[in-house]
């Protein structure tokens, strides 16, 4: 399961957007109510004239109207009917505006995360709550919030037609509350965290089987087949124990909740038929009412079976108001860079508290320099890329630009100054055009095809059938993901920084292809500055000065050249790169 | 109660769908029978409330107060016998529903493990992982139907049985208008389905979309773009929205119709029996029940169109299935013994390439196009067919477990999976923390495993996406050194990791690796100057062999190769 990263809104936070939600839309919202409390005032009249019918065929009277009674209850559930249609045409209507509303409002708040919240959170966490919770709530907005108000409406009228029918018909009833409150209490207490424990257990089961399926080919080349058996086995034993315990908690309340119906049905009967007996209240008092009663019992088992997803789509709600929670990293100071000068001064950073990944760097970049960086993995060199294109801001010392510091640049300031490419790529749902478009909206097509031609990509673009405009993105023309980063260094062109953080920008591009790649991308970049995180040694070659970064310190500074002729690590390392010495 | 998941699922029978259906309900036949037999008492209790109803009212009107005691009583018992075969129906559901599921799960690994290599070339993933994500569902469904639907099927018949026994024309009025109703609100489903079907397909591309985002967030934030794809989610955003309003108005309609068709029937009964209350053909109190009757049948009816829609469905579920298990695994192996299990396995050779790979070595193949070295290893490590000996046998005559077990080909597409980092990389479950420790150190991923808070008792996220490409990698190596295969096959080990990196693991591999028999195939120089011998494949061919210098100074095909075009 991903770990949670990001924060979660508080109840009081999701109360006042659910209220502010509910009456943003006075007048549907009333259009709604009303039609719903029109079809279940309807839906009273049959045994409201059916009591009145027995009554008079008790008595023997025998001036009673069948014809017209039969026909009124006609006329009133066709009624009934047509207020239904439209009751439920209205309240789905206005979720569906609600929930379109919900969700705009998410991805809005996605968008607007703060840069280093991207960085750091990986994307899992936010993957889970555009997925499930997203739907976690359209469930609720659309069918558990309608279906609960439906039936607080038509059992509220139900309640007052028992009591108009007699006051004291709906005494009897009364027996059943304490019985239906206490059980539904002791199994919402319950049911949430189990509920939520048998859809983790058998997401992880479905998962584990996607994994074994997409793995299929690994798990054979590494005999696990029998360990994915017993994983399955262990996912359904888990999934089986968590849905036990649910089915434990349904024992006792569908029986007690069940019992909590008949009841008032047995005592309106029981009670009334006595008290008709002893001629307080009339036969068709009692019919009605018993009849009433009867029909209290489905918006009750409605309202009953819905709350628990209410519960759910609050928690949904909590998690993807949460996502607004995250407290902007970025305080914009006034000040506007004077120049384009990078310059590193002291700087330290740690991810978790006490454990250092830059131990106090200083670096000069020149304006229009290639600057390499190489070093071992975990040496820190990807941080202080991150620090240099001013994701994050450092723990001490400075990053500044034209002598301001990044991290007081707001974030469409800072776009025009740095930007950093990193290994990590990805290839948007749409056209080749829109992926590029990205960076600059105005880009004109021969715009894009000079930024594509010096990426070398221009040559298999121009390929495909419908050139820019072939729709790539999942399930569609497939992309490489050589050709993914390569359309990342494209926009990186189009944006046009002065300043460019390559984080191995390159590594997944074939070896001879990348270099020719790095050459026609210089080309372009002639007078900007880029920082390259090197992965393969030529680019450290190409470059006019290499920073050999160890252990979050810069070791080794100068040119290719230099380095070499200095013999320390970074010679040796060429050496048997380059297979010229030993 | 039963528990699951059973130890072994059987084999089923896959040769159709119902086959299939009938295999998973013969399983359970004891559970399901049971469960039927609590759905019928469950419905009947319910079918009997408005006789004893009628009883009550009478007894009322009559003003004998022991009757209409002894008559609610009996309303009382029939409560109770609800709510305990109802829960007792609902708990045997729950189990048949779970264990069609769960086998349905159980076979379906079980096949996917069985396919192993042969199943991303017959099969899409989509194809499969539906069945864990709706196909089992729709199986339990089917099922779970089977029992509610003959519960009431049997109630209607037994409503249907007793209106007909107090008076022929009431009965008839129900026997018809009962499946009237249920055909009348078909014309309904088809364009529900059909609109429904656009919502879902839309709301699947906003899900997409959605995903799409958050995967490319970096991006987005990284150089803008924010305002185009806030733009176009809520386009697509609200064209769901229109979809779920073009939904609702069928399903209004639907609504509106499963109030008005019953009603009708109500209104009808109670005309009816009105008349004959009247006429003294029946009581006052029977004329309650008959409305009873009619409002209660409702209630079998929604289920029973429910049942005709779940087992569509299930069946649809149960041949996706079948598709999946019928598939046979493309490679097959021999039944030869290839002898001393301990004893080191002679040269792996391979006709087609001329490829030979002597025991005991660190050997390096540099093929000019990462497509040769590819195929090339998955014909060494039978994965695809092709001239291949081992120590002079020919792989294709030694079974297909024992020959993994001997050779291991470890590529960048395979996948690292869910669970503790530990088990994850020593999956044989054999090496000690010592040689988890050389293997971390080999592979240099140590410094990986150092900034997990938890170590080694990291939860690895799904296909590890939690660490980088580079990570990956790294971690990949380090399982493929702690399975131990006498020989191991090793394709572009490190293409992802830095130079740095790239010539540490260079430098350990040997040591790692001592004594047993490697193949690299990489371009690096790094890691070809640290093998005992280098094979250069050019257009599927050996065309030089040596160690790294010599090669370099004698094959100029193979200098172009590895030090790309740099002179």
């Amino acid at each position: 399961m991903a770990r949670e990263i990001l924060p979660v809104a508080d109840r009081a936070q999701v109360r006042a957007y659910a209220r502010r939600l509910t009456l943003k839309y006075p007048r549907e919202l009333g259009l709604a109510l009303a039609l719903h409390a029109l079809a279940a005032i309807a839906g009273l009249v049959a045994p409201r004239m059916l009591g009145d019918l027995v009554d008079g065929l008790a008595k023997g009277r025998a001036d009673l109207h069948v014809d017209t009674v039969a026909l009124a209850i006609a006329v009133f559930v066709a009624a009934q009917a047509v207020l239904v249609r439209f009751a439920v045409y209205a309240s789905s209507r206005l979720g569906e505006k609600v929930l379109a509303e919900l969700r705009e409002d998410f991805v809005g708040r996605v968008l607007a995360l703060p840069l280093s919240t991207v960085e750091r959170a990986g994307s899992g966490d936010l993957i889970t709550r555009t997925s499930r919770d997203v739907d976690a709530l359209s469930r609720s907005v659309r069918h558990a919030v309608p279906e609960t108000l439906i039936a607080v409406v038509t059992g509220a009228f139900v309640v007052g037609a028992v009591i108009l029918v007699g006051p004291v018909m709906a005494v009897p009833s009364l027996v059943a509350v304490p019985l239906l409150w206490g059980a539904t209490r002791w199994y919402l207490n319950r049911a949430r965290d189990g509920y939520l424990r048998e859809n983790a257990a058998y997401a992880d089961m479905t998962e584990g089987l996607a994994e074994t399926v997409e793995g299929a080919r690994t798990i054979e080349a590494l005999g696990l087949e029998a360990r994915r058996r017993a994983r399955t086995d262990r996912d359904i034993a888990r999934s089986f124990a968590a849905e036990r315990y649910t089915l434990g908690l349904r024992m006792v309340w569908f029986p007690a909740v069940e019992f909590g119906y008949v009841v008032p049905v047995v005592a309106t009967l029981l009670i009334g038929g006595l008290l008709s007996i002893e001629g307080w209240v009339t036969v068709a008092q009692v019919t009605t009412a018993t009849l009433y009663v009867q029909q209290l019992i489905d918006p009750l088992d409605r309202l009953l079976s819905w709350v628990d997803e209410l519960q759910v789509g609050g928690a949904s709600m909590a998690r993807l108001l949460g996502v607004a929670n995250v407290p902007d990293d970025r305080v914009a100071g006034d000040a506007r860079p004077v120049g384009e000068e990078l310059k590193v001064s002291g700087v330290r950073y740690a991810y978790r508290e006490g454990h250092d990944v830059l131990h106090g760097i200083d670096l000069d970049v020149r304006p229009g320099e290639r600057l390499a960086m190489v070093g071992p993995s975990g040496a820190g060199k990807s941080t202080l890329g991150r620090l240099i294109a001013g994701v994050h801001a450092p723990a001490s010392g400075s990053v500044t630009v034209g002598g301001v510091p990044l991290a007081e640049l707001p974030l469409a300031e800072l776009r025009g100054h740095v930007a950093l490419v990193t290994q990590e790529h990805h290839v948007f749902r749409g056209t080749l055009r829109d992926n590029l478009l990205i960076a600059r909206p105005d880009a004109s097509d021969a715009e894009m095809r000079r930024a594509l031609e010096a990426v070398d990509a221009w040559e298999w673009v121009a390929a495909l059938p419908e050139g820019l405009d072939s729709a790539v993105g999942s399930g569609r023309t497939a992309i490489s993901p050589a050709q993914a980063q390569q359309l990342a260094l494209a926009r990186l062109v189009l944006a046009d920084p002065h300043t460019l953080v390559l984080d191995e920008a390159t590594s997944l591009i074939d070896p001879r292809a990348a270099r020719h790649l790095e050459r026609s991308l210089a080309a372009v970049l002639d007078g900007r500055t880029v920082i390259a995180i090197a992965h393969r040694l030529y680019t450290a070659h190409d470059a006019d000065r290499v920073a050999v970064v160890e252990d979050g310190r810069v070791s080794e500074l100068g040119s290719h050249d230099e380095l070499v002729a200095a013999g320390g690590a970074y010679a040796a390392l060429w050496d048997s790169w380059h297979g010229t010495a030993r | 109660m039963r528990t699951l998941p059973v130890a072994d699922p059987g084999i089923p029978d896959a040769r159709g769908p119902l086959r299939y259906l009938w295999w998973v309900a013969r399983g359970q036949g004891s559970t399901m029978l049971a469960g039927v037999g609590l759905a019928v008492l469950w419905w009947l209790g319910q079918a009997l409330v408005p006789a004893a109803l009628g009883k009550a009212v009478d007894a009322m009107a009559q003003r004998d107060a022991d009757t209409l005691i002894r008559w609610s009583a009996v309303v009382l018992g029939l409560g109770v016998l609800q709510a305990v075969a109802g829960v007792m129906r609902h708990r045997f559901a729950v189990v048949t529903w779970l264990s069609a599921a769960y086998r349905t799960v159980q076979v379906t690994v079980r096949q996917a493990t069985r396919l192993g290599a042969t199943l991303p070339k017959r099969l899409s993933t989509g194809e499969v992982v539906s069945v864990g994500n709706s196909d089992i569902a729709h199986i339990g469904n089917a099922m779970d139907i089977l029992l509610r639907g003959t519960g009431a099927a049997v109630a209607v018949v037994a409503v249907t049985v007793i209106l007909i026994a107090t008076s022929v024309p009431l009965g008839l009025v129900v026997l018809i208008g009962v499946p009237l109703m249920a055909a009348a609100v078909g014309p309904l489903l088809k364009p529900l389905h059909r609109r429904q079907h656009a919502q879902r397909d839309l709301q699947g591309d906003l899900a997409t979309r959605a995903a799409d985002i958050v995967a490319g967030l970096r991006v987005l934030r990284g150089i803008g773009g924010e305002q185009v794809f806030a733009a176009r989610y809520r386009e697509e955003s609200q064209r769901v929205r229109q979809a779920g309003v073009r939904v609702a108005s069928v399903e209004s309609l639907l609504e509106g119709a499963q109030v008005l068709l019953p009603g009708v029937l109500i209104a009808c009964v109670t005309w009816l029996g009105a008349h004959f209350a009247l006429e003294g053909r029946i009581t006052p109190g029977q004329l309650v029940a008959f409305y009873g009757y009619a409002v209660f049948l409702i209630a079998p009816l929604r289920t029973l169109t429910e049942a005709a829609d779940k087992l569509t469905k299930g069946h649809v579920a149960a041949r996706r299935v079948c598709r999946i298990l019928s598939l046979e695994p493309e490679i097959t192996g021999g039944d030869r013994r290839s002898g001393d299990p301990h004893a080191l396995p002679g040269t792996l050779r391979d006709g087609e390439s001329g490829v030979e790979v002597r025991p005991g070595r660190l050997t390096a193949l540099a093929a000019a196009t990462p497509e040769d070295a590819i195929a090339i290893a998955d014909r060494l490590g039978r994965f695809a067919p092709g001239d291949v000996t081992l120590g002079g046998t020919p792989l294709a005559e030694l079974p297909i477990a024992e020959l993994r077990r001997h050779i291991l080909v470890a590529d960048n597409g395979a996948r690292l999976f869910t669970g503790r980092l530990r088990d994850e990389l020593d999956v044989r479950g054999t090496a000690t923390d010592e040689d988890v420790r050389q293997a971390l150190y080999a592979s240099c991923a140590e410094d990986i495993v150092a900034a997990l808070p938890e170590g080694l008792d990291a939860h690895v996220a799904e296909s590890g996406r939690e660490f980088s490409g580079g990570q990956q990698q790294r971690l990949r190596l380090t399982r493929a050194l702690l399975a131990d295969a006498e020989i191991l096959i090793l394709v572009e080990p490190t293409s992802a990791v830095d130079a740095h990196t790239e010539a540490r693991v260079a430098g350990r591999l040997g040591k790692a690796r001592a004594g047993r028999t490697t193949l690299v195939c990489t371009t690096s120089p790094l890691v070809l100057d640290r093998a005992d011998h280098v094979l250069y494949v050019e257009d599927g061919v050996v065309r030089a062999q040596g160690t790294h210098r010599e090669l370099l100074d004698g094959a100029p095909g193979y200098r172009a190769t590895v030090t790309r075009g740099e002179g």
